[in-house]
């Protein structure tokens, strides 16, 4: 499917390209998934009649990986750009997410939104209340999208301000610049860093166990209270997360060879 | 297909080897040191619980108690209730006393004491909530993970949804915030929640009973044998009845 980087000219990613490393990547997954659970199924006890709780688990992980990532990713770029502007009541507002969200744990931020954010916004009067996954969405969303927004701001400053200059003097307004000159570049550049920030992510996620959400984390630590038996299950939660993270970067990866090409 | 498995099974019976080459400490080691290594939650209001600094609570205590009548000083360790038969395996502490009901899991892992009270998971729910175990159906409900609520809320049909949370007052939390329709844990545990929200919450029918006993690692019958006397010493010469007394103005000690 992918020829060796050495060939000297080849397309960036198209539609068609995209399309087809979104369904290797799911299908890799579902691959994975299957493969998890018949091999967890022949360990002998505790893991062997747990497995499926593992593999429910992992899926939960992974879910929640991707629903974060992506907003994430919106909340990121939005953020990262708003921080270059010149313009301070434009900076202000990304300045004191980041300020805020990287300056304190996630652990804490998870605990927030699920047991403090309810009663505050119950009390100006309105009635909302995420569930768990819902408010480890929200907690870790914000979270990655802080750190991917000072990705997205280097990825900027990065490009040498001459391009914008020469983009300028064409006869392109601020935004024209930005969306046709620099941020094609920039997204190139960071490219490996918000994929390093989405393993972080899925890393991550086993935090949001504290609040009760059944993901690979709790799953685990219910089997070792039953069980007794840390070492495996302990053992078999690295392993998952490994390999979650394996297939993920095998496919991140290729992405980073496909953008690669046109700076070459 | 086979090999990596081969593998994997491998490399864990040599961690399971390397892990399992602690001793626990016999009664004469115990002895000579002078001092007992205890573990509890510390989260389980009236039986273990941290009011500030200070643990207290009858089982500590009760625990305190039996140490003084052995002739020794206590050491103690507070340690996340998941964790505590764990820790009490890899000899972290010489024994547990943390309302751990006496299951046939748990004492395939470790040894019991004679149960030093008894007890049922209750039911607690808002007004209004489901008070039965037939009510449960289509609830969900907030429990501990890794306590016996959690494997009798399981064994309860229909249950919508079971959370689980690290600590038992989290799961408390969540009831009192609307995230369950019930939680399920100790009636006396209950009994205090019930009177420290002052009818916000109404306590249901007991979903099953068990037998509270100290937990000393597998096989280490020395000190069994010291504590059970120590424990019997206490319930026949008044000092129990008088601690539980204080704390639940009963009795509380298993009947049979």
């Amino acid at each position: 499917m992918t020829k060796p980087a050495t060939t000297p000219r080849q397309q960036p990613m198209g539609g068609g390209t995209l399309l087809l490393w979104f369904g290797g990547a799911a299908a890799a997954f579902l691959l994975l998934f299957l493969l998890i659970t018949i091999i967890l199924r022949q360990l002998p006890d505790p893991i062997g009649l747990r497995a499926d709780l593992f593999v429910e688990g992992a899926r939960m992980t992974l879910m929640l990986t991707l629903v974060s990532g992506v907003i994430g990713l919106i909340l990121g770029v939005v953020a990262g750009i708003q921080k270059t502007s010149a313009l301070w009541w434009v900076r202000l507002p990304a300045s004191i997410f980041i300020w805020l969200v990287r300056g304190t744990p996630l652990l804490v931020q998870i605990l927030f939104v699920y047991n403090a954010v309810p009663p505050l916004l119950k009390s100006i009067g309105i009635d909302l209340e995420l569930n768990e996954f819902w408010s480890a969405v929200v907690a870790l969303s914000l979270n990655v999208g802080a750190y991917n927004a000072e990705v997205i701001r280097a990825g900027i400053l990065a490009i040498p301000p001459g391009q914008g200059e020469a983009a300028r003097s064409l006869g392109l307004n601020g935004a024209q610049t930005m969306s046709t000159v620099v941020l094609p570049q920039a997204l190139r550049i960071v490219v490996p860093p918000l994929v390093n920030n989405l393993v972080a992510l899925l890393k991550d996620s086993s935090l949001a166990s504290s609040i009760a959400l059944l993901e690979l984390t709790l799953a685990g630590s219910r089997v070792s209270s039953e069980s007794f038996e840390p070492i495996p299950v302990l053992t078999t939660i690295a392993a998952v997360y490994l390999a979650l993270t394996t297939v993920m970067t095998l496919f991140t990866d290729q992405l980073e060879k496909r953008v690669k090409v046109g700076s070459r | 297909m086979k090999r990596p498995l081969q593998t994997a099974l491998l490399t864990l019976t040599a961690l399971a080897l390397l892990a399992s080459t602690g001793q626990a400490r016999t009664w004469a080691d115990i002895k000579k040191s002078g001092t007992i290594k205890i573990a509890t939650e510390g989260a389980f209001p009236p039986f273990n619980v941290l009011k500030g600094k200070e643990l207290t609570g009858f089982e500590v205590e009760l625990a305190n108690e039996l140490a003084k009548s052995l002739g020794l000083k206590v050491q103690w360790v507070t340690q996340p209730f998941d964790n505590l038969l764990i820790g009490l395996k890899s000899d972290r502490y010489d024994f547990v006393i943390a309302s751990h009901g006496i299951t046939p899991e748990r004492a395939r892992a470790v040894d019991f004491a004679n149960p030093h009270y008894c007890t049922g998971g209750a039911i607690v729910t808002k007004p209004g909530g489901p008070m039965t175990a037939a009510a449960l159906s289509g609830k969900s409900v907030a429990v501990q993970v890794g306590t016996t609520y959690l494997e009798n809320v399981r064994k309860v049909s229909g249950v919508k949804d079971v959370k689980t949370f690290p600590k038992d007052t989290d799961a408390q939390a969540a009831l009192m915030a609307g995230r369950a329709d019930a939680w399920v844990g100790d009636k006396f545990t209950g009994i205090e929640l019930v009177k420290a929200q002052k009818g916000k919450v109404v306590q249901g029918a007991l979903l099953f009973n068990e037998r509270i006993g100290m937990a000393v690692n597998k096989g280490n019958a020395s000190l069994l044998k010291e504590l059970n006397a120590a424990l019997t010493k206490s319930l026949s010469d008044g000092s129990y009845a008088k601690l539980s007394g204080k704390y639940f103005g009963q009795d509380v000690r298993c009947k049979s």
